[in-house]
Parts: structure tokens; sequence; C-alpha cells
């Protein structure tokens, strides 16, 4: 993996489809018009990924992903001494070419990272817009065109999962939800190739399982998990299965949980 | 058969054997007994089972021989003439020497009492197992608790169902673990239990046969009506009634009551009519309004109103969702052929009303049908019930149709019982005795007890459990939790309902000036502290991966390249947390007996108190992330919690005036308690994560066996362990001191919940302090 100066492996060639739910597409121009960071807000599968990418291809920038992990260090980030044949030899971090060439730099579930690595972004988050390499000794200052972007489920973590509120105050945020039903049916239809009345009933059953969000379900049945249960049901799999497999199996283990949802899942079957 | 037969059949046999002429002989001075007994005897020759015969006659001796007395020997002798000609005389015999058995424990009258009992079930006992579990079953009762035979077997028929003998064992078991000790209180109880004057015992005799009762749908139920109508009102059970009087549920304001089980179903069609039942109720409070008032209204009418407001809110319950109707269908199964009742006649509207399609030959279903389908457009509006009610309620009137007010009973079984869409309050007096009657009709438990008992204790208890819960000192409920049952072997969901208890604040600074009083003490932990301090953080060399390069091992593979070497191309440096990454949480017990005073003066939460305040300091001395929380609980329906300090606020003032206001009170449930701590530490990112329980004793509860609670408790340590939660018991057992051993008292009961390396006895409770302090350390070092 060597750093290509152009970034165009990471460019956006085809428009991904996005379904504007709110007036999320203006504001995100207006932050990138002052080169604000921004911090997309959201339940899991609601469209924060595709809405990125979405911008990054009207923007006509290069689009860097880092989905941050538990073990994810300052390092991975910003980049690190490799050994090759004549010695050690520094290697940017995706941050780093973000930083240098002018991407959209987007960090997936930013809190999942160790404290210590969120503090590497705030340099570049505020005034300074600048980057130091410790290990270096170097300061990069960021492409006029750099910008980060964050995701974030404040949903189901604990208060020692939460953000640094020096973090949180750096960033224009934008709320994401599963969109009204309407909505949701249409991005349903296009994204499975379902008709009209399968969609409807997907978001019906959708509903059912929001309401139990913390009554035992961690999330409710994400856009995401219906997109897939759509594109069982219409490669054949009769619908009932293909909501059980997508949905009632993978979103809880237990057995008194299945068997409340799948009551409610044939309220919704017609 | 005549007699005249029998007399010639016997002629036979005439000879008696060697039993039955000493039971003549014995009998020979006591006249009516002897008479019946020869009488009897001779029924039984017909059957020509002379080996039977001497069994029989030794089954008469064995009782005698009990002091069965001549009321024991005479239901001996009608059963005999009943059931002879059934069972046999072997089998007769058998049931003699059972019955002289249980006599030798409870006496005569037991004895006559329960041959009485089983005359009138043996017709539905199958086969030999059956009639030996319900003998010994009366015979363990009559070991454990004499007094209560006689009260048990005049009300045996309740608890007994043909081909559920185990479940009758298990009654007996369970109505002798329930009553507690055998003080005089856990006596009365155990006696009003087997007199089935108890809830407890009511609703555990209802769902004998049952395949699924309500305890095992709750949680699922919960859940259906929270995914299908956004929230869940509260469930409760119906007080308990007789096994034969159709039950329906009942909704009450927020409440709805659903039968504890529904007899006679097996499992599967329990499970749907509960969430054909609840999703209907449901329907009514998402759809339904204010209640109508029933001011003149006949109770005729108001059946109709309710049956058209059912149709209505389904309506509306399947344009929403579809795939209702295919829950709801298989309950309408009314047709012209069940009779010309009012009844059977309101059965087929109400299905005629739920499917458009049905066509019955009475011209009212149809005209109900138009009636309903013409106000379609106007579903939204409830008033349309009452008018289209009132209109068919005419009709039946002028029909001459009579009303049974009384014996009223909603069909199909799914729809409640209609009295929570009427506004009682304002009755026309003229019409109030009739409304009354509809009422109390639907008010089956009131009917339940045909001797008059029934009313009192159901009243009181659905009083009791209909209280409403305000927040302030009543607490918020913050979650529910499941329950191992022991003895039936199954986890009940949704069991236990936890109650976050606002916090009362008491007087930290007081507490701490205790703490510093003992310097020695404070100053040997502080040593602790630093020790364990040292170090946290540690740099890990000569790695293979790691955020940066290792300098000394760089330069030595630099080296070894010039040497013409294999150079060690581990040269990078990593930084882990030590071992000490842990989060900690300490759970309080403040039941009643932590009231009790210790010789110095103090009571045993005092020293509670100061042991966690001290270990307090020293956590937050080392920077490990801790909380504490107190419990004690009144029964499954309230496990109380007070959080004194989360793991997101620092120990300060405030969570020390919380610690210092913690009083005691109430029980120990401790597997509610430890399911909740493993919630909350859950949450908490750490490499290790540890629960260290402060108890004075056993697990124990209001409502059920301590050994129960134990089982329960060593069950949730076990899921804790298996969420990667250590659990830690460190048990306060002044009394265990004089026999030495571990393994007295609490300390045997904290080593079954634990095991056996997760306890630390403490005898003397002073030195809780010190040793839990040093016992942090201890563990932290693992
Ligand atoms: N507004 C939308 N327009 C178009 N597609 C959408 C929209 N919302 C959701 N989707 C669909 O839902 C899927 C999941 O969305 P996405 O991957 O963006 O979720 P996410 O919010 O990033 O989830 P996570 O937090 O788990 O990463 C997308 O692949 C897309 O098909
Ligand atoms: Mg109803």
């Amino acid at each position: 993996m060597l750093t290509s100066p152009d970034l165009a492996a990471h460019r956006i060639a085809a428009e991904p489809y996005y379904r504007p739910v709110g007036d999320e597409i203006a504001v995100f121009e207006a932050a990138w018009a002052h080169r604000l960071p921004v911090m997309l807000k959201g339940p899991t599968g609601c469209g924060k990924t595709r809405f990125v990418e979405h911008m990054a291809w009207r923007l006509g920038r290069p689009l860097i992903t880092v989905a941050a992990h538990e073990d994810m260090t300052a390092a991975d980030l910003a980049g690190r001494f490799l050994l090759d044949a004549q010695g050690t030899v520094w290697h940017d971090g995706p941050l780093t070419q973000a930083v240098r060439h002018g991407a959209i730099c987007y960090l997936d579930e930013i809190v999942e990272a160790r404290q210590d690595t969120t503090v590497v972004i705030h340099p570049l988050t505020d005034a300074r817009r600048v980057l130091p390499l410790e290990k270096r000794g170097e300061l990069i200052p960021a492409h006029a065109d750099f910008q980060l972007v964050i995701s974030y489920n404040p949903g189901y973590q604990s208060a020692v999962k939460d953000l640094k509120e020096s973090t949180k105050q750096r960033f224009i945020a934008i709320d994401f939800d599963y969109p009204a039903p309407e909505i949701e049916a249409e991005i349903i239809r296009r994204e499975a190739g379902v008709e009209a009345g399968l969609a409807a009933t997907l978001v019906a059953i959708a509903a059912c399982s929001r309401r139990l969000r913390g009554q035992g379900l961690d999330e409710g049945a994400s856009t995401r998990m219906l997109i897939h249960a759509g594109r069982l049901a219409s490669g054949g799999v009769g619908l009932e299965t293909a909501v059980n497999a997508a949905i009632v199996l993978p979103i809880t283990d237990d057995a008194d949980m299945r068997a409340a949802l799948r009551v409610a899942i044939n309220a919704c079957l017609p | 058969m005549k007699a005249g037969e029998v007399g010639e059949v016997g002629a036979v046999m005439e000879r008696p054997g060697p039993n039955s002429a000493r039971l003549a002989g014995l009998l020979a001075g006591r006249e009516g007994l002897a008479a019946t007994f020869a009488a009897t005897r001779r029924r039984l020759v017909a059957a020509r089972d002379p080996a039977g015969l001497e069994l029989w006659a030794e089954g008469a001796l064995a009782l005698l021989d009990a002091n069965a007395g001549a009321l024991g020997l005479l239901a001996y002798a009608r059963l005999s003439e009943e059931q002879g000609h059934r069972l046999g005389g072997a089998v007769l015999g058998e049931v003699a020497r059972a019955a002289a058995q249980l006599c030798r424990q409870a006496g005569a009258k037991a004895t006559e009492a329960a041959l009485q009992a089983f005359q009138s079930l043996a017709p539905a006992m199958d086969g030999p197992g059956e009639r030996a579990l319900f003998w010994a079953g009366l015979i363990r009762l009559a070991a454990a608790a004499p007094d209560c035979v006689v009260p048990f077997v005049g009300r045996v028929g309740e608890v007994w169902r043909a081909g559920h003998g185990a479940d009758f064992a298990g009654f007996i078991e369970a109505g002798l673990r329930a009553s507690g000790p055998a003080t005089a209180h856990g006596r009365a109880r155990r006696r009003a239990f087997f007199a089935l004057e108890d809830d407890l015992a009511l609703s555990l005799a209802g769902r004998i046969g049952a395949g699924i009762g309500f305890a095992e749908m709750e949680g699922e139920l919960r859940r259906v009506l929270t995914a299908l109508w956004g929230s869940a009102p509260q469930l409760q059970t119906l007080p308990p009634a007789g096994r034969d009087v159709p039950r329906r549920v009942n909704i009450a304001g927020p409440v709805l009551r659903l039968p504890d089980a529904w007899p006679g179903l097996n499992a599967p069609a329990a499970r749907r009519l509960y969430v054909a039942s609840a999703v209907h109720a449901g329907a009514h409070l998402h759809f339904g309004n204010p209640r109508f008032p029933v001011g003149r209204d006949k109770p005729v009418q108001i059946a109709l109103a309710t049956l058209v407001e059912d149709a209505r809110i389904e309506h509306l319950a399947m344009q929403r969702y579809p795939g209702l109707a295919r829950l709801w269908a298989p309950y309408h199964r009314a047709s012209a052929d069940d009779g010309p009742t009012v009844a059977a006649l309101l059965a087929r509207l109400a299905r005629g009303l739920f499917d458009p399609a049905y066509a019955d030959p009475d011209a009212l279903v149809g005209k109900a049908q138009a009636l309903f389908r013409a106000a379609l457009g106007e579903i939204d509006n409830p008033a349309i019930s009452r008018e289209i009610g009132t209109r068919l309620a005419n009709d039946i009137g002028q029909r001459r149709l009579r009303f049974d007010a009384r014996g009223h009973v909603t069909e199909p079984a799914y729809r409640d019982d209609g009295l929570g869409l009427w506004d009682f309050s304002a009755v026309d007096p003229e019409v109030t005795a009739e409304v009354e009657m509809i009422v109390e009709a639907a008010r089956i438990d009131r009917r339940a007890g045909e001797d008059g008992k029934a009313d009192g204790p159901p009243e009181r208890s659905a009083v009791g459990r209909a209280r409403p819960v305000s927040a302030g000192v009543e607490g918020v409920v913050v979650a529910t939790y499941p329950e191992w049952d022991a003895p039936a072997g199954i986890e009940r969901a949704d069991w236990v309902t936890v109650k976050a208890m606002p916090p009362s604040l008491g007087d930290g600074a007081a507490l701490a000036r205790q703490l510093e009083a003992n310097g020695a003490l404070r100053a040997r932990i502080a040593r602790l502290v630093k020790a364990a301090k040292v170090g946290r953080a540690s740099r890990l060399k000569r790695q293979s991966e790691g955020h940066d390069l290792d300098l000394d091992a760089v330069i030595e593979v630099a080296i070894a390249r010039r040497a013409g070497l294999v150079p060690d191309l581990r040269v990078f440096r990593s930084s882990v947390l030590t071992q000490r990454d842990l989060a900690v949480l300490v759970l309080i017990d403040i039941s009643q007996s932590t009231r009790d005073r210790l010789a110095g003066g103090l009571s045993v939460l005092d020293v509670e108190k100061r042991a966690v305040a001290l270990l307090a300091q020293a956590l937050a001395g080392l920077g490990d992330a801790f909380a504490l929380m107190a419990f004690a609980s009144n029964g499954r329906g309230e496990v109380r919690v007070h959080e004194v300090k989360g793991f997101a606020e620092p120990y300060g003032p405030e969570p020390a005036a919380r610690l210092a206001g913690l009083s005691s009170g109430l029980s120990t449930r401790l597997g509610a308690a430890l399911r909740h701590a493993g919630a909350m530490i859950g949450g908490v990112r750490s490499f290790r994560k540890l629960v260290l329980v402060l108890t004075d004793g056993e697990p124990s509860d209001i409502d059920t066996a301590s050994a129960d609670l134990v089982a329960d408790a060593r069950r949730a340590v076990l899921q804790l362990r298996g969420r990667g939660i250590d659990s830690f018991g460190v048990t306060l057992d002044p009394a265990g001191g004089g026999e030495g051993a571990v393994g007295e008292g609490a300390a045997n009961e904290a080593t079954a919940i634990f095991g056996k390396a997760n306890v630390l006895p403490i005898r003397r409770v002073e030195d809780l302090p010190a040793r839990l302090s040093e016992l942090y350390f201890r563990l932290a070092r693992r």
C-alpha cells in the first residue's frame, strides 16, 4: 500500500444514490465551503456512509474512509516508520494522505477508537488546520480541500465510551435517523428492486422492531437490514423466510424476543 | 346385580381366609361396623377374586392397626362399595395400607377425609402410577405438616388433575417451601396455602394441567404490545378463580389483567390465546376513547355496543396490520348450528362483523353487517359502536329473546370482558340493579367462590397489585430480569423488577472523620495504593509490531546487517495497559439483618459503610473505574437499588453523603441484584470486571424459598462469568465464629453461590474495613 499522490483510487466516478431526507445536503455544502469538520450522528445502517460518498462525489473530492476500532492507535491514522532494505521509511497513514492531498477523510465510528487517538485530530479541526507528525518532527498544513468527517452513534454507548467534550465541540453536526416511512419505502424499492407494497410492509416491520429499542433490543431493524430482506425476497425466497433471515435472526439471540418479533411481523404481513 | 345373585355366587367363597376371619373377629364387638363390613364383603365376593378379598381384608386390618377409628373404617367400606367393582380387592387393600400410613402421621380425621376425597377422584385417576402419586403426596404432606392434611384434602379436587400427578407432588413441595421457617407465622401461611386460601396456591393450582401460563408469556406479551402499539400497558394477572369459570381479559384503565393460565389448553393453544387477547386489548387502548357512560343503557345494549366496539377497533387494527386477521379468525367459529340462545346469536354477530364475507341465515347478522359497512366512513368515531349496538339491541328486544345478563360471557374467548369500555359511575338509578348484574357476571373473580371464601383474598390482592406506582419514595422501575426457578428447572423471563431508589443523603463528612480516626489503617492502605500504582502503564520493547520504533533494537539490526548476520526484526515498541485495567462494582447488602448491633454499639451497616468508604478512597487514589450500589428487596416486584456512585462520576462529597444515608430494611434477593450489577458494569470498557458483593447472610425474600434464591444467585454468578465479569462475595458471618470451620451459616451459602475460591468470610465484623481493602488489592493483582 503506497501513497498515490492523486488519490485516484479514492475518487468516486458514478453518482452514489442518495435520497435526501432533510436539509443535510445544504448543511454539508455550507460546512464544506468553510472546510468545517462535520460529525454525522445516527443509528447504524441509516445512510451515513452513503451520504458521505454522495457528498464526496458531488463535491468532486476523493474520499478516504477509516473504520475506527478498539485497538486503533494514533499511528494507524497518522502513519509510521516501516523497515525496508535501506533502513526505515516513513509511511503516511490514511489521515495524513488526506491532509496532504486534499481528500475528504471519513472516520467511521470514531468513539470506538482509544481516546488518545482522537486527540490527533484536534489541531486539524480548529483554526490551525495542521497535522503534527511527532515521530518525524514534521508539521503538515492541511491541503485547501481537506475536510474531516466523523460518524458517531450516540444511541447505545455507555458514558465511558462517549466522545470528549473538547472533541465534540469542534464539529458541525448533522443528525441522521431512519427516514420517514414513505421515504424509507422509496429507498428500499430502489435499492432492493422490490415493488411498493412489499417495501411498505418491510417499513412497517421495521417500525415494530424500532419500538422495541431499549426494551430488549439494542437497535431496531436498520434501513440496511430492510434492503437485505427485500433483496432476499425479490430473489425468490418467501417473504417470511427472508424477514426471518435478514432481520429476526441477526438482530437478537433472545428466544422471547424472537417470538415477539415474529408475532409483530406476522401482523404486518399481508 | 340383584342381591339374590350375589348370595348364590358368594356361596362359593363363603369360607373366609385368615385375614377375613381376623377382621371379622376384631369387628365382632362393634355392631355398626361389623354389619357394614359384612355387607361390603358380600359385594366383593361377587368379583370371584379370593386373593383380592384377602388383600382387601388385610387393608382393613392395617387401618385398624393404625387407629383409623370407626370413621376411617367406614370411609374405607364406602369406598369399597362404590369403587370395589372397578378397582378390585388388591387395589383397595393397597389404598388402605397407604391410608393407614397417612393415619399414623395425621390422625383418623385426616384419613377419613382423604379416603373420601380419593373416592371421588379415583375414577379420574390414570392407573396405579397416579394412585401412588396421590397417596405419596398426601403422606409427604402429613409427615411435614400434619395439620394441613384436613384442609387440603377438602379442596384437593382443585389441585388434582388426571394425567398431572407429578404436578400434584410439585404443588405440595411448593407449598412446603413457600411457607418458610416453622414459626407461628410460617405455619399459618402454610395452612392458608393448603386450604387454597392463598393467592400463590390458587395460581399454582390453576396452572396444573395448563400448558403455559402468564409467567412464561408476560415478557413476550409486553414486547408484542410495544412492537405493535408503541407502548405496553402494565400487565397483571387476574385474581385466581375456579378452573371451570370461563376467563376473559380485563382492561382496568392502563392495566391489562390476564388469566394466570388457560386451563385445558395445551401450550401452543394457550400461547396463541394469550397473544390474540393481548393484541385485541392493546387495540382497545390504542384506538379506544374515553369510556362510554352507562347512563340508562340496558345490559343487552351494553353487551351489543361492546361487541360493535370490538369489531370497530379490530377493523382499525387490521387496517394497519393486515396479518392480525390471521391471528383472530380461528376464534370466530360460531354458526347457525349453535342453538337459538341470545349468547349464540351474539357470537354470530361478532363473527359477521369480523368477517364481512360470513353469511348467516339470521337477518339480524346481515343487518349488523350492513350497518357496520355503512358506518365505515366514520370508523374512527367510537360513537358508531353505541349507535349500532343500540339498534341491534332494540331488535333483539322486539323479538322477545331473553338476554341472560348474569351469565353473559364475551365471545370469542380472546376478547376482553368489555367492562373497561364503560364508565359505571354515572348509572341511572333505575337500571342500576340490572347493570350491576352484568358487571357482576363479568367479574368472575367474585363468582368463583361458591362458599363465599374466594370473595375475600382475591379482592384484597387485586387492590394490592394495582397500587399505582408513584415516583419519589417508590422509586422508578429501571429494569426487569429473569430468575431461575430451581424446582421447576426453568428460567422465568422478566420475573423480577428492579427499581432505582432516590438517594437519601446522610452525613458524609462524619463518615470521613470516622475513617480519619483510624490512622494506622489508612496509612497501610495508602502504602498499598502507592505500590499498586507503580508500573501501571508498561511499555513493551522488541515487539514485532507497535506504534513506534524501539531505537535500541533498530541499532542492533543495523549492526547485524553490517556484520552480515540475520537481523532480529522485532524492532517496535508498544505500550499496553498493565493487568490492572480493572473496573469494580461494589454491591452492598442493606437488608434488615444489617440493622443488627455489634458489641461496640455500631450496626452491621455502619461497619459496611466505613469499609466501603475506605475502599472508595483507595480506589479513587488508584484511578480505577468503580461504582457503588446498595440493594434490598421486597418480593420479586420490588428489588430496590440505590446508586451510591456511578462509574462516570468521581468519588466526592455527594457519593459519600449517599453512602452515609443508606439505611437497613427488607430482604436480600441477591440474584437480581447481581444481574443488575452485571448490566451496569457490562457497559464499562475495561480488561477485567469485578463485582464485589458485601453481604451478611444468605439470600432470602418474602415470596421465594431461600434455597431457590441461592440457586438463582449461583446462576447469576455463572452468567456474569460467562460475560467476563468476576464476582466475589465478602460475607459478614459473626454467627459462624463459634463452630470454627468455614462452611457454617452465611459462609456456606456464599460458597455455594460464588465458589470456594471467591468467598471471604469475615468473622469479626469490625475487621471488615481492613480486610475489604486488602482483598481488593489481592484481587486486582490476579
Ligand atoms: N437516504 C438514503 N438514500 C439512499 N440509500 C440509503 C439512504 N439511507 C440508507 N440507505 C441505504 O442503506 C444502506 C445502509 O446505509 P449506510 O451504509 O450508509 O449506513 P450507515 O449509517 O453508514 O451505517 P453504520 O453506522 O452501520 O456504518 C445503504 O447501503 C443504502 O442502501
Ligand atoms: Mg374488546
